[in-house]
């Protein structure tokens, strides 16, 4: 239901100033992101057409607390399908962003394991200039199950057999275990310090 | 053959991974006389966990300002990573603020617009051409092949390089090695539930045998795709989703460029085909 007086019709300009998010206004309500998105076919109710429409209402509590923000796989059928050029794929990632930042500032809390993931994974980046599976591994697990301990034996849960399977076809050798470092890392650095949206 | 040498942007997996995506990789230009000089000191694209495009634009601002140091274009064996690279290429070329914004972060991120960046199917379809690389074919491989594409080939439209609903690049390279393509148009350009893998397995997992299935029901006797996460997915944690559903599958998955290495007569060991999970034994079989 919408409640018409918590409403807050500047939503759609803070999505609109969120680089990705600059094409919201643009669309008409047709669906096509919808009907194309693969999905639909797995999550009930999943309805990006939906959250597209609230954001232009300003029901900015219900978009930036759904779940189904953090399932969308970023595949860009939604995109390539839209024929108002709305860059659902991308519009979808700058409310994922405003979310984030609401949840840092402790206005919200988010119901997915996603924003961790990708913070550790940037972590990474900033770190070491490219992707180091373990480090990435251990803090995301180390992080979700609260220490060090359970972390590791949630890991190994999910990955001891995959792990084996590498290892026996010389997949886990050096590269795997430790990590592969740009020169120039004081760079990776700047860039996660001083790009990004509200850095300007 | 317009181009001899490209900068090689191999991609994080590349080492691990996908280590045999960069073998057949690697061994195929060296066969065709193309020369991979690797992007010096890359750093990652950002993959699809940086989701902030100004980062994304920052982070392969210095990929390409190393390329066009090495006065080179660049070509990646992986979907995400042309999709960043070429989205920023596109983005920087275009907007001279934004490069001079990603340039006052560091000297090293300074580029001036003078790369092309391409993915491997681009390249050797459309660079290397289907017809002189039917001059460089010595095997047949009579199998029957799935050609996956996923994502960021067909789409998004700014990026795409293939038709989003009928891609076809795939195809012609499976035509060419002497293999079957198998009728597979539903699955073929679906994403294989990557980028979800470790925050909702259920639902990866769920896209994955959507795709392996496909490539099963059509007959396939193993998949051919271009991208290193699709690879993790479809080939390494197939043992996962065979025993999360309770089904057998035993798909083979190859890269293209695994495939087409095998026609050009490369040894099945230096394609790194010993390396994939799912073996590869019976595909080998097929190479006459």
């Amino acid at each position: 239901m919408i409640k018409t007086w918590e409403l807050e019709p500047n939503f759609k300009y803070e999505i609109m100033k969120e680089p990705g998010g600059e094409h919201l206004t643009s669309c008409f309500q047709c669906s096509t992101c919808t009907l194309g998105c693969p999905l639909t076919e797995i999550v009930p109710g999943y309805n990006p057409r939906k959250i597209i429409q609230m954001s232009l209402l300003g029901m900015r509590n219900e978009v930036l607390s759904n779940p189904d923000l953090w399932v969308c796989l970023i595949c860009q059928t939604c995109t390539a399908r839209c024929p108002q050029d709305v860059r659902i794929a991308d519009l979808l990632g700058a409310i994922r962003r405003i979310a984030e930042r609401e949840e840092e500032a402790g206005k919200l809390k988010i119901d997915s394991v996603r924003p961790r993931f990708d913070k550790a994974f940037m972590h990474q980046l900033e770190k070491y200039g490219r992707l180091y599976d373990f480090g990435l591994a251990k803090e995301y697990y180390t992080g979700r199950e609260g220490s060090f301990f359970k972390g590791m034996m949630a890991m190994s849960k999910d990955y001891k057999a995959f792990g084996m399977r590498l290892f026996k076809k010389g997949k886990m050798g050096p590269k795997a275990l430790f990590p592969e470092k740009v020169k120039d890392r004081e760079v990776m650095k700047k860039i996660f310090e001083q790009m990004g949206a509200g850095k300007k | 053959m317009s181009e001899r040498k490209y900068a090689y942007y191999p991609g994080c997996p590349s080492g691990t991974t996908a280590m045999e995506q960069d073998m057949s990789m690697k061994a195929v230009f060296e066969k065709l006389g193309i020369e991979l000089e690797e992007v010096e000191d890359w750093n990652c694209c950002g993959a699809s966990e940086v989701e902030d495009p100004e980062i994304v634009y920052a982070l392969n601002a210095r990929n390409l300002a190393i390329a066009e140091k090495q006065g080179l274009n660049i070509v990646t064996p992986c979907s995400i990573c042309y999709y960043n690279l070429s989205r920023s290429n596109k983005a920087l070329k275009g907007n001279e603020e934004l490069r001079a914004r990603v340039r006052s972060i560091d000297d090293s991120l300074a580029y001036n617009g003078g790369v092309e960046v391409k993915h491997v199917l681009d390249v050797l379809v459309n660079d290397i051409g289907i017809e002189a690389l039917k001059q460089k074919v010595e095997k047949k491989v009579e199998a029957k092949v799935a050609p996956y594409y996923g994502c960021y080939i067909g789409r998004p439209p700014e990026t795409a390089f293939d038709d989003p609903d009928a891609p076809g690049l795939m195809d012609r390279l499976v035509e060419l090695v002497g293999a079957e393509v198998v009728p597979y148009n539903y699955t073929k350009t679906k994403c294989c539930g990557g980028p979800l893998m470790m925050t909702r397995q259920d639902i990866a997992f769920e896209m994955a045998r959507k795709v392996l299935e496909g490539a099963k029901n059509a007959g396939a006797d193993c998949i051919a795709l271009a991208c290193p996460l699709c690879g993790m997915m479809l080939d390494a944690k197939q043992p996962d989703i065979e025993e999360a559903f309770g089904i057998e599958i035993g798909m083979p998955v190859l890269y293209i460029t695994q495939l087409l290495g095998l026609a050009l007569g490369i040894d099945s060991g230096k394609l790194g085909l010993n390396k994939n999970i799912v073996d590869t034994k019976d595909i080998i079989g097929k190479v006459v």
